[in-house]
């Protein structure tokens, strides 16, 4: 093999001969840093090293010859990395190594350090061949990608924590408008009752009887959205029926029979108070006008999640409809146009006997 | 009709207390106190013996309504304790004892309903009404309801 011959050619020539091998020659001539040590001398010193190494080095070829290796090594230089290269050595195996290294002047540069060991026909180790690579800007650009890395990641941490605090705050603000809305509802109803009670003039009486039914409604209404997982809609079928429970349980009328049949129904959130003033005006003039004078009878309530429109319809069995002609209520013109506002419809029918309020609306899917 | 309980109010807000003593009284029953703190609680006499007491979680002085409570079933074992609040979130999963909560806004329907019903469940034990919607009851005031021992 020619490649072997020319190595004991440069064996034979003691190193540093051979100037007419043109293997010798190329790596004499090549830009990529290289060394030769000889692991039976003492301290395994350098016996050569080519121009390119000496201009990385930055020393001459006097000051090279002769001496290990480590004196590239400075104070930065990672003591771990170079006990993996101490151990590549005495294990006689090749390694691929990046190292922090001194220039004669001080400088430091990034080494990509190649060793590997040289064996004779015995497989004797010989020598050791060694080339080095500045990778300086490689390493440093690295460096700078991973700054910028762990800025970047610091920035984000830091406005994920900016926006946290943001929504935490935001959080805070809405439960305590949302707790102030309660407390004030709270407090309207409560002046309201007690406005009642000091009333003599049974008219007026009445009439604001029906504020306080309104505003307790849209009490309902807003205690159950609150307490409602999802704050976008509102099931006014379980509102229903428990408004229908609570309207006619707490009229005291045991003579009036109810029978409910509410499936869920959600609607927008938006028009959750619209939709619960309508439902409380017809349940209460169905108890004042349909059951009027302690007339008995059956209330019935229907909430049907359709296909397409959902349905609430209420029923009495009582006089019918031209009960509905009153002139001073403003219960019908309330309904008519709060299910206008919530795109829904109000129809009114003959029960035979009584009437029906039927409210058709689109429902939220 | 289950009528003359004694009831004990526990509300800082004064309108609040006047309104809820109103409808008490509406209901048939008669309220025997009304205070606003724990202190104010601490002071009643033992001789006092709700038997059902409305109790607010947030009240005067800083003093809170769980802590009402407790003290309420250990001075009177007996006596049914409902929370009327708009925290119905901060009340634990036990109730401090309590036996349920009505949250606020209330409506009148909804407190003459849940009204009648603990009058009901106090006096006629074992014949209950449905459940009113406006009206939670802890577990234990369910088992109760279950067998009768309200």
């Amino acid at each position: 093999m020619k490649q072997r011959d020319d190595w004991h050619l440069t064996d034979a020539l003691n190193y540093e001969h051979g100037r007419g091998d043109p293997f010798a020659a190329a790596v004499r001539a090549t830009r990529m840093p290289m060394v030769i040590t000889d692991p039976a001398q003492d301290d395994n010193p350098i016996v050569f090293c080519n121009v390119a190494f000496q201009k990385l080095s930055g020393y001459d070829r006097s000051e090279i010859i002769g001496r290990n290796c480590r004196f590239l090594q400075g104070p930065q230089t990672d003591p771990e990395a170079v006990a993996k290269v101490r151990a590549a050595i005495e294990e006689g195996h090749d390694i691929d190594i990046d190292l922090l290294n001194y220039r004669k002047d001080g400088s430091t540069f990034w080494n990509a350090l190649y060793l590997s060991p040289v064996r004779d026909n015995d497989g004797k180790i010989r020598f050791f061949f060694a080339s080095q690579l500045d990778v300086t800007d490689r390493v440093e650009a690295q460096e700078i990608v991973d700054q910028q890395k762990k800025l970047v990641e610091q920035e984000v941490e830091r406005r994920t924590a900016d926006l946290r605090a943001a929504l935490e705050a935001k959080t805070i603000l809405l439960h305590e408008v949302d707790h102030r809305v309660k407390n004030n509802l709270t407090m309207i109803g409560s002046l309201l009752r007690l406005q009642v009670r000091a009333i003599d003039d049974p008219a007026i009486a009445t009439k604001l009887d029906s504020m306080l039914e309104r505003v307790d409604a849209l009490a309902v209404v807003h205690r159950q959205l609150y307490q409602s997982s999802d704050i976008a809609k509102f099931d006014i079928g379980s509102f229903t029926e428990n408004l229908t429970h609570d309207v006619v349980g707490s009229s005291g009328r045991t003579d009036i029979a109810v029978e409910v049949d509410a499936q869920p129904l959600f609607v927008d959130a938006a028009h959750a108070s619209a939709l619960g003033l309508i439902v409380n005006e017809i349940l209460f003039n169905a108890i004042k006008h349909g059951f009027a004078n302690g007339r008995s009878g059956t209330l019935s309530v229907l909430v049907d999640n359709g296909e397409e429109r959902g349905v609430i319809k209420i029923c009495d069995d009582g006089p019918g409809l031209p009960s509905l002609q009153r002139t001073k209520s403003i219960g019908t013109a309330l309904i008519t146009r709060l299910a206008r506002q919530a795109g829904a419809e109000a129809t009114w029918s003959d029960n035979q006997p009584g009437t029906c309020v039927t409210i058709t609306f689109p429902a939220k899917d | 009709m289950p009528s003359d309980l004694r009831v004990l109010i526990v509300e800082d807000e004064m309108l609040l207390a006047m309104d809820i003593e109103a409808l008490v009284e509406d209901c048939g029953h008669q309220v025997s106190a009304q205070v606003a703190s724990l202190d104010e609680f601490e002071e009643l006499p033992s001789e006092l013996e709700p038997q059902l007491a409305f109790v607010d979680v947030h009240l005067a002085q800083g003093s809170s309504g769980l802590d009402v409570c407790r003290r309420t079933t250990a001075r009177w074992p007996r006596c049914l304790v409902v929370f009327l609040t708009a925290n119905v979130s901060k009340i634990p999963a036990d109730y401090c004892g309590g036996h349920g909560v009505i949250a606020k806004p209330f409506s009148q329907s909804g407190m003459v309903t849940a009204i009648d019903f603990l009058a009901d469940a106090i006096s006629c034990p074992g014949v209950t009404k449905p459940r009113p919607a406006a009206l939670t009851a802890s577990p234990k005031f369910e088992q109760m309801l279950q067998v009768g021992q309200a």
